[in-house]
Formats: structure tokens, C-alpha cells, sequence
């Protein structure tokens, strides 16, 4: 499955990259192993404030990615 | 009224935006307008030569949208106006237009005041300031979310 990332995100990951075995994971466990995975990023992913959008949406932690899911992570913005 | 809010890829121009907000606020009987500009100087003092606004394919203007909204249904105004730039502003150059049109002066002040407050904050941007001291990754200040605090 393709995640897409934003601002630094993007910077320490990457903007887009292919993951396997993403389907049924809770946003939650996509954060944390995206975090070991990509220790640069690790920070940001574990900041609050920093969100998971699925098909367009913002959605909790708690969220279970289906598959086919469009998945981005988005830093905290830096407003205008 | 009327609700604009745009996100520009384009050169911002605060004249031709302020003077559509002027002919569209035929009626109105005030009209307070913004223009930020791209600041030459970072918060620790290093020369920029630019500002990079990163955004989301839908998210960002739909924030910009949200905010304008907002503003127009919590203050007594007739016109909303939000311009917004989005990828490479070069320092001093316009980077957002904020503005609003009503029958008396204070709700105009204050929507224009709202707008700016919340898109400091909220609005959908990664933004990098690239100079002398390289590339780094800017967001809002303390006071910045003190300021968007005062509305609730």
C-alpha cells in the first residue's frame, strides 16, 4: 500500500513510499512502525499533533486502514 | 454575502484584491484589509531569500475555506475575502490577503482580525524559510496561538 507524506514528513521519508501489510492496522500501529522504521521521522510521527488522513479525511488513531485505502500522515501545519 | 477563498499559485496582488472586495462591497459602509508579507528576516535573525508554502491537494483549501466561513457567520459582514499564496514567495513578497466588508467599521476589524488569527495557526501549510542558514521548517510562534486562543 502507498502512504503519502507532507512538510518534514516527506523530508525524512520520503513523499510517497510502498508498504506492505498495512490492511487491518490501526493508524496507532502504522504510526509506530513507521517511527522504527524511519528514526528521523520518529518525532514528529509520535507528536499529537501530527494526523493520519484516509480517502481525504482526518481520522483518529483508532482508525483500521482497509485495503485500497489512500493513507497520508501529516505533520502539524505551519499555518499561513 | 459572499465568501471568497482562494488559494493562489500565482504572484499575489493585494491591489487587484482589495479592489474587487471594494466593487463587490457596493452598499457596505466599511472595508478593513490585510496583506502579510514574506519577512526577510528569520526569528533568529538569518537572511531569507524565500519562503516554501507546501500544500495539500484538498485539505489546504478547504481549510482556507472553513476559516472564511467562519468568520463570515460569526461577525456582522457582508464580504469575506481570503487570498492565500501557496509554493516559492520570495522575501517581501505578498504571501496572504485577508478582508472583509460590512455596513460599520468594528465587524470588519474584527472578522479581518479573526481571519488572521486562525490562518496563522490552522491553515493547511508546511512552510520552510531557505536562506543563508539552509532550509528550516517554521510554525507558529507562542503568540501566535495566544492570539487565536482570544476567540475561543
Amino acid at each position: 500500500m502507498k502512504i503519502r507524506f507532507h512538510g518534514r514528513l516527506a523530508q525524512a521519508i520520503g513523499a510517497e513510499i510502498d508498504l506492505d501489510s498495512v490492511a487491518g492496522s490501526c493508524v496507532r500501529e502504522l504510526r509506530r512502525r513507521l517511527a522504527a522504521e524511519h528514526p528521523a521521522a520518529a518525532a514528529t510521527l509520535e507528536d499529537r499533533r501530527a494526523v493520519a488522513c484516509v480517502g481525504g479525511a482526518i481520522v483518529r488513531d483508532d482508525h483500521v486502514i482497509a485495503a485500497g485505502d489512500a493513507v497520508e500522515f501529516l505533520p502539524p501545519v505551519s499555518g499561513g | 454575502m459572499s465568501v471568497v477563498a482562494r488559494l493562489e499559485v500565482e504572484a499575489l496582488k493585494p491591489d487587484r484584491e482589495l479592489a474587487a472586495l471594494i466593487q463587490r462591497a457596493a452598499g457596505d459602509g466599511a472595508i478593513v484589509s490585510f496583506t502579510g508579507l514574506a519577512r526577510p528576516r528569520s526569528k533568529s535573525g538569518q537572511a531569507v531569500d524565500r519562503l516554501v508554502l507546501e500544500h495539500h491537494p484538498t485539505l489546504t483549501q478547504q481549510s482556507l475555506e472553513q476559516i472564511a466561513v467562519a468568520a463570515a457567520e460569526r461577525f456582522d459582514v457582508n464580504h469575506v475575502w481570503v487570498v492565500h499564496r501557496c509554493g516559492e514567495v520570495g522575501a517581501g513578497e505578498p504571501i496572504v490577503f485577508a478582508g472583509a466588508a460590512s455596513a460599520h467599521r468594528r465587524a470588519a476589524f474584527d472578522a479581518t482580525d479573526y481571519l488572521m488569527d486562525r490562518l496563522k495557526t490552522e491553515a493547511v501549510f508546511w512552510k520552510r524559510e531557505v536562506g543563508d542558514g539552509g532550509s528550516e521548517w517554521i510554525e507558529p510562534s507562542e503568540a501566535d496561538h495566544a492570539d487565536r486562543d482570544r476567540w475561543g
